[in-house]
């Protein structure tokens, strides 16, 4: 019993480090720029797109879709931001929410009509198969995923930290007109967050495809998780994403053991509610 | 002088609309529908537009209204209008509920916590035997009385929509003109300001999402006696939200006519593109407001499709909405003149 | 007493931004609150208005406890405040904004626009009542901000570093401004910066710096106090009106 109980941890444990990557991406843009991206989720789940196109059409496995799916997610980033999030940044609150909502049900309309409302996964022989270790079964795909999930949020974290771009950054982050006088271009760097946000969102969709049913509505219950990682974590803070998601990972985990799947979704949303009232700015974020 | 029979002849024509289109079943539907989405998108008007508080999670009020319609038929045996009275209270109650910790907070975090709410009833409502599950539940089969509310035509429907809607835009314009309206105006260009001249903002907000609620749940309950079923995704679903604010934004937020302009442009543009452009392996069709998402391919995806090009659009180049074009602001005046407005 | 704040202390964790400040100001007075950046004053101030609460001690407003009460309520008492940056209504046209406040008075909007209309007048706006607010520049929307609070016929005035950003022309116009709004009867308490404005218009200053108070006392006993020129290092000079 308590050996199944701690799969389900593992299990937790494993997709909440792919949480964490893709809601750190999220993190980085608002911590920036205090807009909130609610076509996030469908961002992942068009990365799952691309790695299932790129299993199809050129046959190659995972290694091949995630940095293809990165950069096609990073470029609709960028895309994005310049298109649309720089301009009604601006604007009043109706036209911030409205802008990147309706890019949501662009996207997920879009994949809607190109690819059918049907289920797609990719076949297990792709990532290899499942191993026991210490009495728990360890799926490979997922292990890959949780495992990549971990390094590259890691990565990003270093990036922001110990390079001079990611000190660029986060400067922009604490105040965009002192940095300005510094001599950093503000949109440069919030262009850059936003093909970061993009290419973490793709690779997490790229690395989940492999044991997760890839449908356009995907993203619509993700994004729902990344906001509560995100304000879990703390608005703009990698770290406090990665330790959020990690708890996200597990709870939807145990809730979905103890209690039953369809619930995993109402104690995320819960967790969601609870976390807005009682601390917006998160564990870890400014307030 | 113009301007006055120019509003005349819009009123005429509102009026005899039904009689105009009474050859074309199409028509006819068309018209109810665009009067029913201008209801929904009024009275989100109030708190979303008027007082700035962006919610995209009034399907809960919809849900509400509509459920307790179909519930007053099923369980009860009653007419389904007649549980609209209880829609509505009910719709206020739970913004009471919802609106006192969420409507202190901000901008973005205040619209996120109004789709978290959003997701979790209409989750919560699949779970519940009494809402029917998953499956939903349907009105009366077969009209017991013209109480029932079940008609063929759309004509009837028509006009008790045009009703509503006219009493809605009513009130709406008598909280505008009043020290509400100016209130909530002030609320939403500057809250901080706004306290400072003795505005209890919070109360203020309170009292548009509350009685926003109730007009919400009003339209979820017509919704019901029109089309005779509803879900947890037909009722509760986000699609819903988000077509109450897209119409409100496109006509122009804050603007009195402004849903309804957004729903003259919408919701034919959503019936046509699904008849034209669904494929006949369409499984469902997707009914206005929500309705399910359809499964198999078809013209439905395209539909939103647009819908999300369209929101983005506005949202980029004219997020004061159509209206605003034509200038209808009060302030800015070009008359230097004695006359107040 | 009209206002008493007693033993106002506002600490931000460890840092204390206003420690064990006591001021009163009679109904009539002028009050002007100095110090140099960062002294602390404008914390105090949003003390007073409501904007923040204090960590410690009391403000009495007319003798009724406000010390945790929102701005709303003591607008109501009858005490208002300009902001430092307007903040105007953008939406609005310069006699919207204003009606804003007079609403506060008159439950009818017509009433209340028309007593905004008045104000304005007073103030000098009147012409411009149905221009768009967002039209005005600083010293317009300056003006704004005070007639609005105007509006709302306070018996206390406060005004957060209003004259800032002004041509000495515009202070002085400012200056005459306020004066004779003192004269209609409202107390005035200011932060200012501007010298000026202070030995021209305060009956009494109060000197705040780091968190406390170090003088207190007429315009020109304040200003040649060796611990208030100290504060201040010969960053400022006294001008003279």
């Amino acid at each position: 019993m308590s050996m199944t109980l701690l799969q389900v941890v593992v299990s937790g444990l494993l997709l909440g480090a792919v949480y964490a990557l893709f809601s750190s991406g999220l993190t980085l843009v608002w911590g920036m720029m205090n807009v909130v991206n609610f076509a996030h989720g469908d961002f992942v789940m068009l990365g799952m797109y691309a790695a299932v196109m790129v299993w199809t059409v050129l046959g190659g496995g995972p290694w091949a879709s995630v940095p293809v799916a990165a950069m096609l997610i990073a470029t609709l980033g960028v895309l994005a931001y310049f298109l649309l999030v720089r301009h009604i940044m601006k604007g009043p609150m109706l036209a911030q929410i409205l802008g990147t909502f309706g890019l949501a049900l662009l996207l997920r309309y879009a994949a809607f009509w190109l690819f059918g409302a049907n289920f797609r996964t990719l076949p297990d022989t792709l990532v290899g198969h499942s191993f026991m270790l210490g009495g728990i079964r360890f799926e490979g795909a997922r292990v890959l995923a949780g495992a990549v999930g971990l390094l590259v949020t890691w990565f990003l974290h270093l990036m922001l930290t110990r390079t001079a771009i990611g000190s660029r950054m986060l400067a922009v982050s604490e105040d965009a007109t002192a940095a300005q006088l510094m001599g950093i271009r503000p949109e440069r760097m919030q262009a850059l967050a936003w093909a970061l946000a993009g290419a973490a969102a793709g690779i997490a969709g790229a690395l989940v495809a492999t044991f997760f049913y890839t449908s356009p509505t995907v993203g619509e219950t993700l994004a729902i998780v990344a906001f509560v990682t995100v304000s879990f974590g703390g608005f703009g803070s990698v770290p406090g994403a990665l330790a959020a998601g990690l708890v996200i990972g597990v709870v939807e985990s145990l809730s979905a053991f103890l209690i039953g799947p369809v619930y995993k979704d109402v104690i995320v949303y819960l967790m969601f509610v609870l976390v807005l009232w009682f601390r917006p700015q998160g564990l870890m974020g400014k307030a | 002088m113009p301007r006055r029979l120019l509003h005349v002849a819009l009123v005429v024509l509102a009026l005899a609309y039904p009689l105009l289109a009474s050859d074309s079943a199409v028509y006819s539907r068309l018209g109810a529908l665009v009067l029913l989405g201008a209801i929904g998108g009024s009275a989100w008007n109030i708190v979303g537009g008027y007082a700035g508080q962006v919610s995209v999670g009034h399907a809960v009020f919809f849900g509400v209204g509509a459920y307790s319609a179909v519930t007053a038929y099923v369980h009860l045996g009653l007419p389904p209008i007649l549980g609209a009275p209880v829609g509505m209270a009910l719709s206020v109650l739970i913004a009471a509920v919802i609106g006192v910790p969420t409507l202190r907070l901000s901008g973005h975090y205040f619209s996120m916590a109004t789709i978290a709410v959003g997701e979790l009833v209409r989750v919560l409502s699949s779970t519940s035997d009494f809402l029917g599950g998953a499956q939903g539940l349907g009105g009366p089969a077969l009209p017991r009385s013209a109480f029932d509310l079940s008609f063929v035509s759309a004509t009837p429907y028509y006009y008790i929509f045009l009703a509503v809607l006219a009493a809605l835009l009513w009130l709406t314009h008598r909280i505008e003109r009043g020290r509400m309206g100016f209130y909530l105006r002030a609320i939403k260009d500057s809250e901080r300001a706004a306290r400072s001249l003795g505005v209890s903002a919070g109360r203020y907000k309170l009292y548009a999402y509350m009685l926003s609620a109730a007009f919400t749940s009003l339209a979820g309950a017509l919704y019901l006696c029109m089309y005779q079923f509803v879900d947890p995704e037909s009722g509760f679903g986000i699609l819903i939200s988000v077509k109450m604010v897209v119409m409100a934004a496109l006509g122009g937020a804050g603007q009195l006519f402004g849903p309804l302009v957004g729903a003259l442009i919408l919701v034919p543009l959503e019936e046509l593109s699904n008849s034209y452009l669904g494929g006949k392996d369409t499984a469902v069709t997707l009914m206005m407001f929500g309705g399910k998402i359809v499964v198999g391919k078809g013209g439905a995806g395209i539909t939103f499709v647009v819908y999300g090009a369209i929101i983005v659009v506005i949202a980029r180049f004219l997020p004061s909405g159509l209206l605003s074009l034509i200038g209808r602001r009060p302030t800015g005046r070009r008359t230097v003149g004695g006359h107040a407005d | 007493m009209l206002i008493e704040a007693r033993g106002i202390t506002k600490a931000f964790g460890a840092f204390k931004a206003v420690d064990d400040a006591s001021v009163t100001v009679d109904e009539g007075d002028i009050l002007g609150l100095i110090g140099p950046n960062g002294a602390g004053k404008s914390t105090f101030f949003n003390c007073l208005t409501g904007d923040m609460a204090p960590t410690a001690g009391t403000v009495h407003f007319s003798g009724a406890d406000v010390t945790n009460e929102p701005p709303e309520v003591r607008a109501r008492l009858g005490l208002a405040r300009s902001f430092q940056v307007p903040l105007t209504f953008e939406s609005m046209s310069v006699l919207e904004n204003v009606t804003i406040g007079a609403l506060l008075r008159h439950a009818d909007a017509r009433e209340a626009r028309a007593c905004a209309r008045a104000v304005l007048d007073r103030v000098g706006l009147g012409r411009l009542a149905d221009q768009p607010a967002k039209s005005l520049g600083t010293p317009g929307r300056k003006r704004l901000e005070i007639a609005r609070a105007l509006a709302s016929e306070p018996r206390a005035l406060l005004l957060d570093e209003a004259m800032a950003g002004l041509t000495p022309a515009e202070v002085r116009e400012a200056i005459e401004l306020v004066r004779r709004i003192h004269e209609g009867g409202v107390t005035i308490v200011i932060v200012e910066h501007i010298m000026e404005v202070i030995v021209s218009l305060t009956h009494r200053v109060v000197v705040f710096h780091q968190g406390r108070e170090i003088a207190r006392g007429t315009p020109r006993e304040v200003t040649s106090h060796p611990e208030v020129i100290e504060a201040y290092l010969g960053r400022r000079k006294v001008r003279h009106g």
